[in-house]
């Protein structure tokens, strides 16, 4: 079972190839700078993601986290800075575009598409990678049965590789919550991307629950080379996951670097211990 | 059977044709409001505005004739015999992507995330817009379509259900309109190719997909832009449809443009977001008038047929808002 997943991710892989090589920068964000109205939301913020790695992005609530991974993939439009992704630089781009460039995600509350089924909902993530146009899938032959059967093909070693086989037909809107996020990983993972970004993976998740989607995500990482960004409350999950974390606080960056460094900071202890300020 | 039962049948048959014209309408509305949140109210004039073309491509009619004669002097109504009908039904459903196209690009795209009262109310302009371009493109004459469908009374139908009279009662059969027959033949084909398509195809999955959240649709890669222009495009085709069936049952006219206020009833009766509760909907407002028109009309003076729909939809929101099929609003406080 196991040599057959491998077998198809190597396939996976193939997107994630463009020259850069593990431990380069798949990401920069330089000095974004995001407000709504008078509100500043993310201030002068840079950082990288270097291919391969798990990134975390930690802070206390209204930080800026999700803001910044909604900047990420285009969601957001900073009035500031530029992000390079790939190697090529933009400071605009709307969310299919994003997509389409490699970028998936998951979202803090999910949103799966909750009348579809399970099988659906994956399927959906490779939209990206689909190449006939519906007039082909109108037909319903030929080239389009082809592809829309290797794509199927594909989906089912995600769902085998999630263990989500039982699930497979079910509407995800009857889900219990943990299965769902794991059905929005997996419809991440379907488009084979080159930077996944996890909002709160593990948020509302029981100590079981955690454990198995921390086991997916290292398995992602290391079965397919797939570079991770994602936000987490849970410190314990954070500290064991990642090869790097970047501490956000009221928009500001206030940390960077490896777990056990940006632990004993001073400023990110006070952040999360709420130490007054001299 | 007694000739009483025998005329509530026909009368029972005759609404379920006529509904399943109305769903045919309805279903337009639904597409559009499933897909972007938008309640489409130029879809009856999208229907009239397609019977138009599709008439003026067949006739040989020039567009904007009367107009180029205002302008220019020169007086040309038609060019040739016209063209196959095949032909013009193709070019018609080109017109109505391009009018799909066009309504993303200048409508659509420039009122993203606004209310939905917002984006009605274009709509609405944009009713009053084609309207306008209907006429000066085609002219504002009642015209005939003939698309070569069948029509006047079914002889053999007739012939068949005069026996099933009891002995000795003076029953000639039942009437039944070959038109209505095909239209509902057409409706029924339809509604199966448009639910396939979206059940089995991956633009279908997409549809779906965008139609249950937009924001995921954009974090997979949708482009909702791409996807407005596809749903508008089928709206566009289900009000071809609409408009040729009507179009061949009354005559192509302003009028036509009407058929969208009795979907309104249809919809609330099935809910704005399900495509079976636009069929169903449908049925039962067919079927509910006749039988009202045929049984309690007499009582009362005749001529309900026009506002029993309206009544039945009104009784419907008291009692079950969201409709037959809707999705129920459940509000957290």
């Amino acid at each position: 079972m196991n040599v057959h997943i491998r077998e198809d991710m190597s396939r996976h892989t193939l997107r994630a190839d463009d020259g850069i090589a593990t431990g380069g920068d798949l990401l920069k964000v330089d000095n974004i700078s995001l407000s709504f109205g008078g509100v500043k939301a993310i201030s002068d913020i840079s950082f990288d993601v270097r291919k391969g790695e798990i990134r975390a992005i930690i802070g206390p609530n209204g930080a800026g986290k999700t803001s910044m991974l909604n900047v990420i993939n285009g969601f957001y439009h900073p009035q500031e800075g530029v992000i390079t992704f790939r190697g090529k630089t933009r400071s605009r781009m709307r969310p299919h575009e994003a997509a389409r460039q490699g970028i998936a995600r998951t979202f803090q509350n999910i949103a799966l598409f909750k009348g579809m089924s399970t099988l659906d909902n994956i399927m959906t993530g490779r939209i990206t990678l689909q190449k006939r146009n519906m007039f082909w899938h109108g037909l319903w032959a030929g080239p389009a049965e082809r592809e829309e059967i290797e794509h199927r093909e594909a989906v089912e070693g995600i769902i085998d590789f999630l263990e989500i086989e039982h699930i497979r037909k079910t509407p995800v809107g009857s889900l219990p919550y943990g299965l769902q996020k794991r059905v929005e990983l997996g419809r991440a993972l379907a488009a084979e991307p080159a930077l996944l970004l996890l909002d709160e993976p593990m948020a509302g998740m029981n100590l079981e629950e955690k454990e198995d989607m921390s086991r997916f995500i290292l398995d992602v990482n290391q079965q397919f080379g797939t570079t991770i960004a994602l936000i987490e409350h849970d410190m314990g999950v954070v500290m064991d996951l990642s090869d790097r974390v970047v501490v956000l606080d009221y928009g500001r960056k206030i940390g960077d670097g490896p777990p056990d460094e940006v632990r004993n900071n001073q400023d990110v202890i006070d952040a999360y211990l709420g130490v007054p300020h001299e | 059977m007694s000739p009483d039962f025998l005329n509530f049948i026909e009368t029972f048959l005759n609404g379920l044709m006529a509904g399943v014209m109305y769903s045919l309408v309805a279903l337009g509305f639904v597409l559009i409001f499933k897909a972007s949140g938008i309640f489409n109210f130029a879809q009856g004039v999208m229907a009239l505005f397609a019977a138009l073309t599709l008439v003026g491509f067949q006739t040989g009619q020039v567009p904007f004739a009367h107009l180029i004669r205002a302008i220019f002097g020169v007086e040309i109504l038609h060019w040739g015999a016209g063209m196959p009908t095949i032909l013009a039904l193709i070019l018609t459903m080109g017109v109505m992507v391009a009018l799909a196209f066009l309504i993303e690009r200048l409508v659509l795209k420039h009122l993203v995330n606004q209310a939905p009262i917002i984006l009605f109310m274009a709509t609405i302009g944009l009713a009053w817009f084609l309207e306008g371009l209907g006429d000066l493109m085609w002219g504002a004459d009642i015209k005939p379509m003939d698309v070569g469908l069948p029509s006047g009374g079914s002889f053999w139908w007739e012939d068949l259900t005069a026996t099933w009279a009891a002995q000795g009662s003076d029953y000639y059969g039942m009437y039944i309109d070959t038109l209505d027959v095909s239209a509902a033949i057409i409706a029924v084909a339809l509604v199966v190719a448009l639910s396939l398509f979206s059940q089995y195809t991956a633009t279908g999955r997409a549809l779906r997909a965008v139609a249950d959240d937009h924001q995921a649709a954009l974090s997979v890669g949708i482009s909702l832009r791409r996807i407005w222009v596809i749903v508008w495009s089928l709206a566009g085709f289900v009000a071809l449809v609409a408009g040729i069936l009507w179009g061949a049952k009354s005559g192509v006219q302003f009028s036509l443009s009407l058929i969208a206020l009795k979907a309104l009833p249809v919809l609330i009766l099935g809910g704005f977001t399900s495509i079976p509760g636009a069929i169903v909907g449908g049925l039962i407002i067919g079927v509910g008038e006749k039988l009202a028109e045929a049984y309690i009309g007499p009582l009362v003076g005749g001529a309900i047929e026009n506002w029993f729909a309206y009544m039945l939809a009104l009784a419907f929101l008291l009692f079950r808002p969201q409709g037959l099929y809707g999705e129920k609003i459940i509000e957290r406080i």
